[in-house]
């Protein structure tokens, strides 16, 4: 077997394998694996309505975010 | 008749008993109004796709709540449970009461959501947890709960600042660690196969090199990422002139590794990558399966204080205002309500009450507290109102000595070295001197070359790898905790499955412990016929435990009563058709016109219509299932049975007596409790003390073994060690039983591992084994170790 083939094959395949764990240790890490119940269960649920709602609440938090920093900003420009 | 669900809980009730509503003309049937209203909302908010989301499950009918939800307002409440966030927002964490499925939580979610103000609001389903982050200029905390109470479920406030979260990171962290570790391993041993096969039937040395630079990759990620924390250890063991297994697993692989790294580049033998990662991923899943069970840090105090109210109704002239409670002083009037909870100690200057002292007495008997009677803070008052005079303020009441003790308890608390941790310090110490000693004399008297004896030397250290002894104790452990939790006894930490193989006494609590804790209808005889559904209705206008255990023993519907009257201690009189009934103790009765003559121990409760006597119920605390057997059991094992009680010396000696318990002890304070148990330690005894009220918390978290009641106060749940989850006896023996188990498999798997250690070293020191032996052999001593802790599992 030719040398290069073989390093190809084998960091190849490590490279594929550690982007899997990659993920699932960010996965683990950004809380998606800490409520194993909703994790299975919850996923019924996920339609196209959540979705528009996640997006909205997500609007809104920024909303909340930008007021705060303005309201700041404005105290300090007093 | 038939028996139909309700649209909304879906649970079943007789057709006739329903309140029925149309709609599209299709006719739905509700068991109760607080189901029909919470439909109705539902589909008001077009939220009624929950009913299809939730499918057969069931729900619980909605209770009608007494408190108001403006408590949630108070400063002191938020003091206590708010986090005030940078961003201008508050953050509460609830715990979600009612929840019994996936669409409970979308719906709670979605409620909470939808709610103007509410930021975030993450319900976990697991443990019914909820995070909630709002802006307090647009919502109020009282409004959000008010939401969650409109749909059927309650909330309640947890403190989750101190928990959890630092546990947590650090269980995350090394669960990441483990991983990355069996992952190398894993991709580690399938080079390795190429590199054995090579050995044997040759192979390029250009392969080799590659095989090689990968194996080094994997093992260097494994050793400076996950084998991080055996280098912390190392480091803080030497800086304290300890050494540890730490020390043997770091110095081990570090030398293991650096002769790798010179063998590959230099040809000169073989390379022990493969080795490396195994032994620092073997450790790594010991240490975490060790975690996995250990007890978390948790802020004790919070949470007992959570039973005590933040602010108290005090009166100031014609009115009452609340006032938050550090800032009540001697001398003023304090207003309580049935259901309060006393905050602070005094005297009572009118009305009168029956209060619940089971936070200091641990008996569920309600006392009589009349003007001049003295109110203790913890205790609860049942139903009445009044006033009393505080005599001390909240920094000095019983209450907030009992928190003080408490946490004195805990820091106390004996911690009992396990023997694996103990032996693991000398045998790093013998492995790394052999291992010094070998390379020493190879080199100096053996007179090799200095590349051989160090080969020589790091196979002795290979196979004398502290896999073996590092899989000892928490294989068998986790095995163990599986084994009683089958069984219903929930261990905190597995350590304690050895301090209780080891425990000489057991103190156990009676009420609540050895008896079913309530009262309960023993015998009753009955002395004419009478309407069951009137007494029924009688005895449910009181909410004394007599009357409630009455009512559960009849299991009758309520008729309709009139003029319902408690005398407090003493019975209830009423008017049913024109009858007169009365109902109570035999005194009662009596001064009603009644003639009675009836002797009994127990408690009695005598029921007549029209001054005529109709029935006798008497009421006793029973013991629970299978208390005769455990105790038997216990002191057939050798472990002396000590009962501690805060009931009277009479009904202590007849439990006692029935139990063939020798040693008791009764009209126990909790601090006599603690006491009890802080001399048999100083005598140099184990104590494993079992309980379940918060009378019982302080001495339950000075004992070595500390075991509560699922059913039991709050507190105990969280300081005590073990919680047994059917409150059952039985559960308390298989937790002593499985413990020595354990225990006993602990020790054999340690000897199993010096026996192959003793065999072993002297081999490599010799210069008989080869790496490549060890490292297979070190597997094979750990397989044997993991075999033997299966057993602990069959059998009781």
């Amino acid at each position: 077997m030719d040398d290069n083939i073989l390093s190809l094959m084998l960091f190849g395949s490590l490279i594929l394998g550690s982007l899997g764990v990659i993920g699932f240790v960010w996965g683990l890490r950004s809380g998606q694996f800490d409520d194993e119940k909703k994790f299975t269960h919850g996923l019924l649920f996920d339609d196209e309505e959540e979705l528009r709602d996640a997006a909205k609440k997500e609007a809104m938090q920024k909303n909340t975010k930008d007021e705060n920093s303005e309201s700041e900003h404005s105290k300090q420009s007093h | 008749m038939s028996k139909i669900a309700c649209s909304h809980c879906h649970l079943e009730f007789e057709k006739n008993e329903m309140i029925v509503d149309k709609e599209d003309g299709r006719e739905l049937f509700f068991c109760c109004k607080g189901c029909h209203g919470i439909y109705h909302l539902l589909k008001d908010e077009g939220l009624d796709s929950f009913y299809g989301k939730m499918g057969s499950n069931t729900l619980e009918p909605p209770k009608h709540l007494l408190d108001d939800s403006a408590r949630f307002d108070f400063e002191g409440f938020h003091k206590r449970y708010v986090t005030q966030r940078t961003d201008g927002l508050k953050e509460i964490s609830l715990i979600i009461e009612g929840i019994h499925c996936a669409a409970c939580v979308w719906l709670n979610e979605k409620i909470l959501t939808r709610a103007e103000g509410v930021i975030e609001a993450n319900i976990n389903f697991t443990n019914n947890k909820a995070r909630i982050v709002w802006d307090e200029n647009k919502i109020k905390l009282s409004q959000i709960i008010d939401k969650i109470r409109a749909i059927g479920y309650d909330a309640m406030p947890y403190d989750s600042r101190v928990q959890e979260e630092g546990a947590n990171r650090l269980r995350r962290t090394n669960y990441t660690k483990m991983i990355v570790g069996v992952f190398a391993t894993m991709n580690i041993m399938w080079i390795a196969v190429a590199l054995y096969a090579g050995y044997f039937t040759g192979i390029e040395e250009g392969h080799k090199d590659i095989l090689h630079s990968a194996e080094f990759l994997l093992a260097s990620v494994t050793l400076f990422y996950s084998g991080s924390i055996f280098y912390k250890g190392a480091y803080t063991a030497a800086k304290h002139g300890f050494v540890t297994m730490d020390t043997l697993v770091a110095t081990g692989s570090t030398l293991t590794y650096a002769y790798s790294i010179y063998a590959s580049l230099t040809h000169a033998g073989e390379a022990y990558f493969d080795s490396v990662t195994m032994i620092v991923t073997f450790v790594l899943v010991g240490k975490y399966l060790e975690s996995l069970s250990k007890k978390q840090a948790i802020d004790t105090l919070d949470t007992l204080s959570s039973i005590i109210p933040t602010e108290v109704a005090v009166v100031n002239g014609e009115t009452t205002e609340f006032k938050q409670i550090e800032g009540i002083g001697v001398g003023e009037v304090v207003e309580m309500r049935a259901g309060d909870v006393a905050a602070l100690d005094g005297e009572v200057i009118s009305g009168e009450a029956n209060f619940d002292e089971s936070t200091l007495s641990g008996e569920m008997e309600p006392v009589l507290k009349k003007v001049g009677d003295k109110i203790t803070s913890g205790s609860r008052n049942i139903d009445g109102v009044l006033r009393y005079t505080v005599s001390k303020d909240f920094k000095h009441s019983s209450f907030s000595e009992i928190v003080r003790l408490l946490s004195e308890s805990l820091e106390k608390k004996p911690k009992i070295e396990s023997v694996a941790n103990n032996l693991s310090r000398y045998f790093s110490v013998t492995i790394l001197s052999l291992a010094l000693l070998t390379f020493l004399s190879w080199v100096f008297i053996g007179e090799i070359s200095f590349e051989k004896a160090l080969v020589i030397s790091v196979s002795v250290i290979i196979i004398a790898c502290p896999c073996a002894l590092a899989l000892a104790t928490p294989i068998a452990s986790v095995i163990g905790l599986y084994a009683a939790a089958k069984k219903g006894a929930i261990f905190k930490s597995s350590s304690f499955l050895e301090t209780i193989a080891k425990a000489q006494i057991l103190v156990v609590d009676k009420t609540g412990t050895l008896t079913e804790g309530k009262p309960k209808v023993t015998d009753v005889t009955e002395f004419g016929t009478y309407d069951k559904a009137v007494l029924a209705s009688l005895v449910s206008s009181s909410r004394h435990p007599v009357s409630e255990a009455i009512f559960a023993y009849l299991g009758v519907k309520a008729a309709d009563i009139e003029e319902a009257k408690e005398i407090r201690s003493a019975g209830i009189e009423a008017l049913y058709n024109g009858k007169k009934i009365v109902g109570g103790n035999i005194e009662f009765l009596i001064t009603n016109g009644v003639n009675i003559e009836f002797e009994s121990d127990k408690t009695v409760f005598a029921y007549a219509e029209n001054s005529e006597l109709k029935a006798i119920f008497e009421l006793d605390d029973r013991l629970k299932d299978g208390a005769l057997k455990t105790v038997t059991d216990i002191k057939k094992a050798g472990i002396r049975v000590v009962m501690l009680t805060g009931d009277n010396e009479k009904t202590a000696a007849r439990v006692a007596s029935t139990l063939g318990i020798d040693e008791y002890k009764s009209k126990m304070t909790p601090q006599e409790k603690l006491f009890f148990i802080e001399s048999a330690q100083q005598a140099g005894e184990i104590v494993i003390m079992a309980g379940d009220g918060i009378n019982d918390s302080l001495a339950l978290a000075r004992a070595d073994i500390g075991i509560a009641m699922a059913s039991g106060a709050e507190i105990n749940l969280q300081t005590s060690d073990i919680v047994l989850l059917k409150n059952s006896l039985a559960e308390l023996r298989d937790a002593i039983f499985i413990g020595r188990k354990t225990y006993q498999t602990i020790k054999q798997n340690i000897g199993i591992s010096i026996v192959y250690n003793a065999i072993t070293i002297p081999l490599a020191a010799a210069g008989f084994v080869i790496p490549l032996v060890a490292a297979i052999s070190m597997s094979f001593s750990s397989i044997l170790v993991v075999l033997n802790s299966t057993k602990i599992k069959n059998g009781n």
